[in-house]
């Protein structure tokens, strides 16, 4: 099954997600932004979401916690909200134990009830970026990064 | 996600990862074991840079340096590498698989919504 995200890797620091939702914008951000909601989506199948706290406004923070489904691996994240628009948002995401921050800037744009969410994650630099890249994060994104694919498989 | 312990050795995979020099030397072991000097031709660099980037990689573990006199051949160690792939292949497939649940929240919401339109 192809994969419903997008990813692109144009800008030299950042990548670039797209995924398209069938709802109308204010439902997807609704969705995105209401903890009772967050807590029903934003562990997948593979984690459960022990707590979600959102501050939805300019200077708000946000962290969300999960337990790994089985394993019951704790793992958490979160961030400052820095623009809280109603077609964009942008805040910063940032994960326990590990080091960095990257900027998340999402646009959502609505036609006929459909809308198609932006994500950009920019990093500090190329190079943080790279690294991200290299490991595999967008398979098969760019030729450079195949000799690393390679790389692994031939491990 | 990520242990404290696996955070710092990642933090060393990721650095030494960040550089195409060493991204190709890396690929290049890939096809075998070989000496600082084989190393050396294919980059158009002298030893003395090729050994820096070398001794980078090693201390981040991704490779091993041989014992063999003079030749020293340099053997990929691949294990710290998977433990990245890993933990970026989570981190995409956490996403991939969250949005799939939040499409079914989506459609309940649209749902809810037409009922209180009917109403």
């Amino acid at each position: 099954m192809t994969s419903k995200l997008h990813v692109t890797t144009d800008v030299p620091n950042e990548i670039h997600m797209t995924r398209t939702f069938d709802a109308p914008r204010r439902l997807v951000i609704r969705a995105m932004t209401e903890p009772a909601l967050l807590k029903r989506w934003l562990g997948g199948k593979r984690a459960t979401v022990v707590s979600a706290e959102v501050d939805f406004r300019v200077g708000g923070r946000y962290r969300y916690e999960f337990e790994t489904v089985g394993k019951r691996e704790r793992f958490a994240f979160g961030g400052e909200f820095r623009e809280v628009g109603e077609d964009r948002i942008v805040h910063t995401e940032a994960f326990d134990g590990h080091p960095g921050e990257s900027l998340v800037i999402t646009t959502y744009t609505e036609r006929d009830g459909v809308t198609t969410m932006h994500h950009v994650i920019r990093f500090e630099s190329q190079a943080v970026r790279d690294m991200v890249l290299a490991t595999g994060m967008a398979n098969g994104a760019g030729e450079s990064y195949d000799v690393l694919e390679q790389l692994l498989a031939s491990q | 996600m990520v242990l404290e312990a696996d955070a710092e050795r990642l933090d060393a995979t990721f650095a030494a990862l960040a550089d195409p020099t060493r991204r190709a030397i890396l690929a290049r072991l890939a096809k075998g074991d070989v000496s600082v000097m084989e190393l050396a031709e294919p980059f158009a660099m002298t030893q003395p840079a090729i050994s820096k980037h070398l001794k980078v990689l090693e201390r981040a573990g991704l490779i091993t340096r041989g014992r063999d006199g003079q030749r020293r051949p340099c053997r990929l160690a691949a294990a710290p590498l998977r433990d990245v792939d890993r933990w970026i292949d989570r981190y995409r497939r956490f996403w991939e698989e969250s949005y799939d649940a939040l499409d079914e929240v989506l459609e309940e919401l649209k749902r809810s919504k037409r009922k209180e339109k009917r109403r």
